[in-house]
Protein backbone atom coordinates (compact mmCIF):
# COMPACT_ATOMS: atom_id res chain seq x y z
CA UNK A 1 0.00 0.00 0.00
CA UNK A 2 1.46 3.25 -0.63
CA UNK A 3 2.81 5.89 2.18
CA UNK A 4 1.28 8.15 3.46
CA UNK A 5 3.27 9.59 6.77
CA UNK A 6 6.62 9.53 7.40
CA UNK A 7 9.24 10.38 10.07
CA UNK A 8 12.68 10.22 9.39
CA UNK A 9 15.02 10.74 12.51
CA UNK A 10 12.85 12.85 14.19
CA UNK A 11 14.02 14.31 17.65
CA UNK A 12 11.68 16.48 19.36
CA UNK A 13 13.12 18.49 22.41
CA UNK A 14 11.23 21.16 24.65
CA UNK A 15 13.02 23.76 27.24
CA UNK A 16 16.24 25.48 26.97
CA UNK A 17 18.98 25.05 24.41
CA UNK A 18 21.45 24.33 27.38
CA UNK A 19 18.96 21.94 28.98
CA UNK A 20 17.31 20.22 26.76
CA UNK A 21 13.97 17.67 27.65
CA UNK A 22 14.19 15.43 24.89
CA UNK A 23 10.42 13.75 24.65
CA UNK A 24 11.37 11.99 21.37
CA UNK A 25 14.23 10.54 19.99
CA UNK A 26 15.34 9.09 16.39
CA UNK A 27 12.37 8.32 15.47
CA UNK A 28 12.00 6.83 12.63
CA UNK A 29 8.49 5.64 11.19
CA UNK A 30 6.16 5.52 8.13
CA UNK A 31 2.16 4.82 8.11
CA UNK A 32 0.71 3.42 4.88
CA UNK A 33 -2.70 3.31 3.26
CA UNK A 34 -5.18 0.88 5.42
CA UNK A 35 -3.24 0.91 7.94
CA UNK A 36 -4.51 1.13 11.84
CA UNK A 37 -1.60 2.33 13.90
CA UNK A 38 -1.57 2.18 17.88
CA UNK A 39 1.25 3.83 19.62
CA UNK A 40 1.67 2.36 23.11
CA UNK A 41 4.29 3.45 25.29
CA UNK A 42 4.64 3.99 28.99
CA UNK A 43 3.05 7.82 30.39
CA UNK A 44 5.77 10.59 29.52
CA UNK A 45 7.30 8.43 26.55
CA UNK A 46 6.40 11.06 24.08
CA UNK A 47 3.36 9.40 22.51
CA UNK A 48 1.03 12.42 22.26
CA UNK A 49 3.73 14.76 21.27
CA UNK A 50 4.55 12.60 18.39
CA UNK A 51 0.98 13.01 16.95
CA UNK A 52 1.07 16.73 17.36
CA UNK A 53 4.31 16.16 14.99
CA UNK A 54 2.30 13.91 12.33
CA UNK A 55 -0.46 16.85 12.27
CA UNK A 56 1.63 19.56 12.48
CA UNK A 57 0.90 21.40 15.50
CA UNK A 58 4.59 21.30 16.98
CA UNK A 59 7.73 21.25 14.55
CA UNK A 60 10.44 18.48 15.42
CA UNK A 61 14.14 19.47 16.68
CA UNK A 62 15.41 17.35 14.88
CA UNK A 63 14.59 15.55 11.85
CA UNK A 64 11.50 15.85 9.52
CA UNK A 65 7.64 14.63 9.09
CA UNK A 66 6.38 14.02 5.45
CA UNK A 67 2.99 13.44 4.46
CA UNK A 68 2.62 12.14 0.95
CA UNK A 69 5.97 12.74 0.18
CA UNK A 70 5.49 16.72 1.03
CA UNK A 71 7.43 17.69 4.03
CA UNK A 72 5.51 18.62 7.03
CA UNK A 73 5.52 22.35 7.72
CA UNK A 74 2.37 23.71 9.67
CA UNK A 75 -1.17 22.59 10.08
CA UNK A 76 -1.72 19.33 7.88
CA UNK A 77 -5.09 19.80 5.66
CA UNK A 78 -6.20 16.42 5.47
CA UNK A 79 -5.83 14.88 8.92
CA UNK A 80 -8.28 15.32 11.70
CA UNK A 81 -7.48 14.44 15.49
CA UNK A 82 -9.63 13.11 18.52
CA UNK A 83 -9.07 14.21 21.77
CA UNK A 84 -8.85 12.73 25.38
CA UNK A 85 -10.89 15.34 26.88
CA UNK A 86 -13.20 15.69 23.94
CA UNK A 87 -12.38 19.30 23.55
CA UNK A 88 -16.06 20.22 22.77
CA UNK A 89 -17.27 23.95 23.46
CA UNK A 90 -19.43 23.87 26.06
CA UNK A 91 -21.53 27.07 24.49
CA UNK A 92 -21.70 25.61 21.29
CA UNK A 93 -24.55 22.57 20.40
CA UNK A 94 -23.90 19.52 19.03
CA UNK A 95 -24.59 20.62 15.75
CA UNK A 96 -22.35 23.60 15.91
CA UNK A 97 -19.66 21.52 17.74
CA UNK A 98 -19.62 18.98 14.70
CA UNK A 99 -19.67 22.35 12.20
CA UNK A 100 -16.52 23.57 13.51
CA UNK A 101 -14.43 20.42 11.63
CA UNK A 102 -15.16 21.89 8.49
CA UNK A 103 -15.03 25.72 9.74
CA UNK A 104 -13.27 27.51 7.04
CA UNK A 105 -13.65 25.23 3.73
CA UNK A 106 -15.52 26.66 1.27
CA UNK A 107 -18.99 25.13 1.39
CA UNK A 108 -22.73 26.68 0.64
CA UNK A 109 -24.73 26.92 4.02
CA UNK A 110 -27.06 24.02 2.66
CA UNK A 111 -23.81 21.87 1.93
CA UNK A 112 -22.28 22.16 5.65
CA UNK A 113 -26.06 21.83 6.82
CA UNK A 114 -26.08 18.42 4.97
CA UNK A 115 -22.56 17.31 5.88
CA UNK A 116 -23.12 17.75 9.47
CA UNK A 117 -27.16 15.97 9.65
CA UNK A 118 -25.19 13.02 7.70
CA UNK A 119 -22.49 12.66 10.00
CA UNK A 120 -24.61 12.87 12.81
CA UNK A 121 -26.83 10.18 12.00
CA UNK A 122 -23.48 8.23 10.84
CA UNK A 123 -22.32 8.78 14.48
CA UNK A 124 -25.57 8.07 16.30
CA UNK A 125 -26.01 11.52 17.18
CA UNK A 126 -29.26 12.22 15.54
CA UNK A 127 -31.59 13.22 18.16
CA UNK A 128 -28.50 15.09 20.32
CA UNK A 129 -28.41 17.83 17.10
CA UNK A 130 -29.73 20.47 19.78
CA UNK A 131 -28.77 19.09 22.80
CA UNK A 132 -25.02 21.19 24.60
CA UNK A 133 -21.81 18.85 26.03
CA UNK A 134 -23.17 19.26 29.83
CA UNK A 135 -25.76 17.20 28.78
CA UNK A 136 -24.03 14.15 27.45
CA UNK A 137 -22.30 11.08 28.88
CA UNK A 138 -18.91 10.92 28.48
CA UNK A 139 -19.50 8.32 25.62
CA UNK A 140 -21.87 10.79 23.80
CA UNK A 141 -19.41 13.61 23.62
CA UNK A 142 -16.35 11.38 22.53
CA UNK A 143 -18.92 10.81 19.79
CA UNK A 144 -19.01 14.74 18.84
CA UNK A 145 -15.59 14.35 19.13
CA UNK A 146 -15.00 11.82 16.65
CA UNK A 147 -17.77 13.40 14.35
CA UNK A 148 -16.24 16.29 14.29
CA UNK A 149 -13.04 15.04 13.23
CA UNK A 150 -15.24 12.77 10.58
CA UNK A 151 -16.76 15.48 8.77
CA UNK A 152 -13.70 16.77 6.71
CA UNK A 153 -13.52 13.49 5.74
CA UNK A 154 -9.67 13.41 6.75
CA UNK A 155 -7.08 10.55 4.95
CA UNK A 156 -5.53 10.26 8.30
CA UNK A 157 -7.79 10.26 11.66
CA UNK A 158 -5.13 10.72 14.91
CA UNK A 159 -6.88 9.70 18.23
CA UNK A 160 -5.34 10.49 21.50
CA UNK A 161 -6.49 8.64 24.19
CA UNK A 162 -9.59 8.07 22.69
CA UNK A 163 -11.09 5.91 25.25
CA UNK A 164 -8.79 6.63 28.37
CA UNK A 165 -12.00 8.52 29.81
CA UNK A 166 -14.79 6.56 29.90
CA UNK A 167 -16.29 4.33 31.89
CA UNK A 168 -15.12 0.71 30.65
CA UNK A 169 -18.52 -0.21 29.45
CA UNK A 170 -18.88 3.09 27.49
CA UNK A 171 -15.23 2.72 25.97
CA UNK A 172 -16.16 -1.16 24.83
CA UNK A 173 -19.24 0.28 23.38
CA UNK A 174 -17.20 3.01 21.42
CA UNK A 175 -14.39 0.75 20.16
CA UNK A 176 -16.64 -1.59 18.44
CA UNK A 177 -18.28 1.68 16.85
CA UNK A 178 -14.90 2.74 15.57
CA UNK A 179 -13.79 -0.32 14.32
CA UNK A 180 -17.36 -0.80 12.37
CA UNK A 181 -15.89 2.83 10.86
CA UNK A 182 -13.01 1.44 10.12
CA UNK A 183 -14.63 -1.30 8.42
CA UNK A 184 -16.70 0.55 6.41
CA UNK A 185 -15.05 1.50 3.13
CA UNK A 186 -17.54 4.65 2.53
CA UNK A 187 -16.42 6.33 5.67
CA UNK A 188 -13.11 5.21 6.75
CA UNK A 189 -9.82 7.00 6.65
CA UNK A 190 -6.87 5.94 4.56
CA UNK A 191 -5.34 5.49 8.12
CA UNK A 192 -5.16 5.97 11.99
CA UNK A 193 -3.21 6.47 14.04
CA UNK A 194 -4.46 5.47 17.84
CA UNK A 195 -1.83 6.56 21.07
CA UNK A 196 -3.29 4.52 24.33
CA UNK A 197 -1.27 3.65 27.55
CA UNK A 198 -3.92 0.77 27.16
CA UNK A 199 -1.92 -2.43 25.82
CA UNK A 200 -5.31 -4.62 25.28
CA UNK A 201 -6.88 -1.57 23.20
CA UNK A 202 -4.18 -1.26 21.09
CA UNK A 203 -3.84 -5.00 20.23
CA UNK A 204 -8.02 -5.31 19.87
CA UNK A 205 -7.93 -2.49 17.34
CA UNK A 206 -4.59 -2.07 15.34
CA UNK A 207 -3.12 -4.19 12.54
CA UNK A 208 0.29 -2.72 13.82
CA UNK A 209 1.47 -1.57 17.19
CA UNK A 210 4.36 0.88 18.04
CA UNK A 211 5.65 0.42 21.11
CA UNK A 212 7.88 3.49 22.68
CA UNK A 213 10.20 3.10 25.42
CA UNK A 214 10.37 5.58 28.44
CA UNK A 215 11.63 8.99 28.17
CA UNK A 216 13.44 9.68 26.31
CA UNK A 217 10.93 7.83 23.82
CA UNK A 218 12.12 5.62 20.98
CA UNK A 219 11.05 2.74 18.99
CA UNK A 220 11.35 -0.07 21.19
CA UNK A 221 9.66 -2.20 18.83
CA UNK A 222 7.39 -2.19 15.44
CA UNK A 223 4.96 -5.48 15.93
CA UNK A 224 2.65 -6.54 12.85
CA UNK A 225 -0.43 -8.07 14.01
CA UNK A 226 -1.97 -10.54 11.21
CA UNK A 227 -5.06 -11.19 12.95
CA UNK A 228 -8.14 -11.26 10.89
CA UNK A 229 -11.15 -9.29 12.32
CA UNK A 230 -13.67 -9.32 13.96
CA UNK A 231 -11.39 -10.50 16.90
CA UNK A 232 -12.34 -11.68 20.36
CA UNK A 233 -10.63 -9.63 22.71
CA UNK A 234 -10.33 -12.46 24.97
CA UNK A 235 -8.21 -14.68 23.31
CA UNK A 236 -5.64 -16.14 23.57
CA UNK A 237 -3.33 -14.82 20.84
CA UNK A 238 -4.34 -11.53 21.98
CA UNK A 239 -3.31 -12.19 25.82
CA UNK A 240 0.29 -13.40 24.42
CA UNK A 241 0.86 -10.15 22.74
CA UNK A 242 -0.68 -8.38 25.26
CA UNK A 243 1.86 -9.40 27.69
CA UNK A 244 5.04 -9.46 25.57
CA UNK A 245 4.22 -5.79 24.60
CA UNK A 246 3.99 -4.99 28.67
CA UNK A 247 7.14 -6.87 29.31
CA UNK A 248 8.75 -4.41 27.00
CA UNK A 249 7.46 -1.18 28.64
CA UNK A 250 7.72 -2.24 31.99
CA UNK B 1 -53.68 10.46 31.78
CA UNK B 2 -52.06 9.87 35.59
CA UNK B 3 -50.16 7.51 36.72
CA UNK B 4 -52.78 5.26 38.32
CA UNK B 5 -52.27 2.64 35.71
CA UNK B 6 -48.86 1.83 36.14
CA UNK B 7 -48.61 1.78 39.97
CA UNK B 8 -46.94 -1.54 41.21
CA UNK B 9 -44.69 -1.06 38.13
CA UNK B 10 -43.19 2.06 39.63
CA UNK B 11 -41.75 4.94 37.19
CA UNK B 12 -38.21 4.01 38.64
CA UNK B 13 -38.57 1.30 36.75
CA UNK B 14 -36.75 3.52 33.89
CA UNK B 15 -33.15 2.80 32.33
CA UNK B 16 -30.97 4.92 34.99
CA UNK B 17 -27.90 3.95 32.76
CA UNK B 18 -26.45 5.59 29.62
CA UNK B 19 -27.61 4.25 26.31
CA UNK B 20 -23.65 3.59 25.47
CA UNK B 21 -22.84 1.71 29.08
CA UNK B 22 -26.21 -1.15 28.40
CA UNK B 23 -24.88 -1.18 24.88
CA UNK B 24 -21.46 -1.95 26.00
CA UNK B 25 -22.56 -4.43 28.74
CA UNK B 26 -24.70 -6.48 25.73
CA UNK B 27 -21.06 -6.00 23.15
CA UNK B 28 -19.19 -7.83 26.28
CA UNK B 29 -22.33 -10.30 26.36
CA UNK B 30 -21.65 -11.19 22.71
CA UNK B 31 -18.05 -11.25 23.41
CA UNK B 32 -18.76 -14.16 25.81
CA UNK B 33 -20.51 -15.86 23.23
CA UNK B 34 -24.07 -14.54 25.14
CA UNK B 35 -23.89 -15.93 28.57
CA UNK B 36 -21.89 -15.61 31.19
CA UNK B 37 -21.77 -15.16 34.64
CA UNK B 38 -22.00 -11.32 35.88
CA UNK B 39 -19.30 -11.39 38.45
CA UNK B 40 -16.71 -12.88 35.95
CA UNK B 41 -18.16 -9.16 33.56
CA UNK B 42 -17.77 -7.18 36.73
CA UNK B 43 -14.05 -8.85 37.26
CA UNK B 44 -13.12 -8.49 33.48
CA UNK B 45 -13.79 -4.90 33.32
CA UNK B 46 -12.27 -4.28 36.94
CA UNK B 47 -15.90 -2.93 38.40
CA UNK B 48 -17.37 -3.34 40.74
CA UNK B 49 -20.49 -5.60 40.75
CA UNK B 50 -23.02 -3.15 41.58
CA UNK B 51 -21.84 -0.56 39.04
CA UNK B 52 -22.66 -2.98 36.52
CA UNK B 53 -26.38 -3.22 37.87
CA UNK B 54 -28.02 -0.69 36.16
CA UNK B 55 -27.03 -1.28 32.85
CA UNK B 56 -28.26 -5.08 33.82
CA UNK B 57 -31.39 -3.69 34.72
CA UNK B 58 -31.78 -1.21 31.68
CA UNK B 59 -30.98 -4.22 29.21
CA UNK B 60 -33.28 -6.53 31.30
CA UNK B 61 -35.95 -4.16 31.12
CA UNK B 62 -35.87 -3.84 27.78
CA UNK B 63 -35.72 -7.78 26.74
CA UNK B 64 -32.38 -7.50 26.07
CA UNK B 65 -30.73 -9.81 28.43
CA UNK B 66 -31.94 -11.94 30.84
CA UNK B 67 -30.55 -13.19 34.45
CA UNK B 68 -30.83 -16.53 35.52
CA UNK B 69 -28.42 -17.81 38.81
CA UNK B 70 -25.93 -15.34 38.54
CA UNK B 71 -25.45 -15.63 34.75
CA UNK B 72 -26.41 -12.82 32.30
CA UNK B 73 -27.92 -14.13 29.06
CA UNK B 74 -28.32 -12.22 25.80
CA UNK B 75 -31.52 -13.02 25.08
CA UNK B 76 -32.50 -12.84 21.18
CA UNK B 77 -33.75 -9.63 20.94
CA UNK B 78 -30.93 -8.30 22.34
CA UNK B 79 -28.67 -9.73 19.53
CA UNK B 80 -31.23 -8.30 17.00
CA UNK B 81 -30.37 -4.91 18.39
CA UNK B 82 -26.75 -5.49 18.60
CA UNK B 83 -26.61 -6.63 14.89
CA UNK B 84 -27.85 -3.46 13.62
CA UNK B 85 -26.62 0.03 12.89
CA UNK B 86 -26.76 3.31 14.71
CA UNK B 87 -30.20 4.35 12.76
CA UNK B 88 -31.36 0.74 13.08
CA UNK B 89 -30.52 0.48 16.81
CA UNK B 90 -32.64 3.71 17.19
CA UNK B 91 -35.80 2.68 15.24
CA UNK B 92 -35.23 -0.82 17.49
CA UNK B 93 -34.78 0.87 21.11
CA UNK B 94 -37.86 3.33 20.02
CA UNK B 95 -39.99 0.37 19.31
CA UNK B 96 -38.83 -1.07 22.93
CA UNK B 97 -38.39 1.54 24.96
CA UNK B 98 -42.57 2.68 23.96
CA UNK B 99 -43.28 -0.77 25.63
CA UNK B 100 -42.41 0.33 28.87
CA UNK B 101 -45.37 0.95 30.47
CA UNK B 102 -43.16 3.74 32.82
CA UNK B 103 -42.29 5.89 29.27
CA UNK B 104 -45.27 5.38 27.56
CA UNK B 105 -47.33 6.75 30.53
CA UNK B 106 -44.59 9.94 29.84
CA UNK B 107 -46.08 10.08 26.25
CA UNK B 108 -49.01 9.97 27.19
CA UNK B 109 -48.87 12.88 29.90
CA UNK B 110 -47.07 15.06 26.55
CA UNK B 111 -49.40 13.89 24.39
CA UNK B 112 -52.66 15.75 26.56
CA UNK B 113 -51.11 19.09 26.16
CA UNK B 114 -51.25 21.09 24.06
CA UNK B 115 -48.44 21.11 21.14
CA UNK B 116 -47.37 17.52 22.91
CA UNK B 117 -45.18 19.80 24.86
CA UNK B 118 -44.51 20.28 28.48
CA UNK B 119 -42.18 22.40 30.46
CA UNK B 120 -39.36 20.61 32.56
CA UNK B 121 -41.03 21.92 35.58
CA UNK B 122 -44.46 19.99 34.19
CA UNK B 123 -43.37 17.06 33.30
CA UNK B 124 -41.11 17.09 37.14
CA UNK B 125 -44.59 17.10 39.23
CA UNK B 126 -46.19 14.45 37.17
CA UNK B 127 -43.43 12.41 38.40
CA UNK B 128 -43.88 13.23 41.83
CA UNK B 129 -46.61 11.43 42.23
CA UNK B 130 -45.38 8.94 41.42
CA UNK B 131 -41.77 8.97 43.43
CA UNK B 132 -39.90 10.86 45.96
CA UNK B 133 -38.90 14.31 44.82
CA UNK B 134 -35.26 13.24 44.55
CA UNK B 135 -36.25 10.53 42.50
CA UNK B 136 -38.41 12.57 40.28
CA UNK B 137 -35.82 15.07 39.39
CA UNK B 138 -32.84 12.45 38.72
CA UNK B 139 -34.87 10.53 36.53
CA UNK B 140 -35.41 13.44 33.99
CA UNK B 141 -31.97 13.95 32.68
CA UNK B 142 -32.78 9.74 32.12
CA UNK B 143 -35.76 10.13 30.50
CA UNK B 144 -34.20 13.18 28.22
CA UNK B 145 -30.85 10.59 27.15
CA UNK B 146 -33.29 7.69 26.42
CA UNK B 147 -36.15 10.11 24.86
CA UNK B 148 -33.84 11.77 22.99
CA UNK B 149 -31.50 8.50 21.78
CA UNK B 150 -34.57 6.78 20.42
CA UNK B 151 -36.08 9.94 18.75
CA UNK B 152 -39.33 10.03 20.83
CA UNK B 153 -38.82 13.38 22.79
CA UNK B 154 -37.05 16.45 21.96
CA UNK B 155 -35.30 18.59 24.80
CA UNK B 156 -34.58 21.92 24.17
CA UNK B 157 -32.69 22.97 27.43
CA UNK B 158 -32.71 26.69 26.60
CA UNK B 159 -36.24 27.32 27.63
CA UNK B 160 -36.57 23.90 29.36
CA UNK B 161 -39.91 22.32 27.57
CA UNK B 162 -39.92 18.61 26.21
CA UNK B 163 -42.30 17.63 23.64
CA UNK B 164 -43.07 14.43 21.38
CA UNK B 165 -40.42 14.44 18.27
CA UNK B 166 -42.71 12.18 16.43
CA UNK B 167 -46.02 10.38 17.32
CA UNK B 168 -44.36 6.70 18.14
CA UNK B 169 -47.32 3.69 17.27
Amino acid sequence: MPQLIELRRVTKAFGSLERPTVVLEDINMSVHEREFVSVVGPSGCGKSTLLRLIIGLTEPTDGEVYYRGRRVQGICEGMAMVFQTFALFPWLTVAENVELGIHGKQLSKDERRMRVLKILELMGLHGFEDAYPRELSGGMKQRVGLARALISDPEVLLMDEPFSSLDPLTATHLREEVLDLWLDPKVAPEAVIMVTHNVEEAVYMADRVVVLTSRPGRIARDIQLNMPRPRDPRSNEIYRLVDEITGIIA
Amino acid sequence: MDLERVRGKSLLTLPRVHVGQMIGLLEVLEDFKGRVDAAKVADDLILELDDLLPAVDAAELLGFLKVESGDLILTEEGRQFLAKGASGRKKFLNEHIMKLSAFKAIVDFLRSHKNHEVTREELLEFLRKEMSDEDAESAIPWIVEWGRYSLILHYDSNNGKLKILRTPK
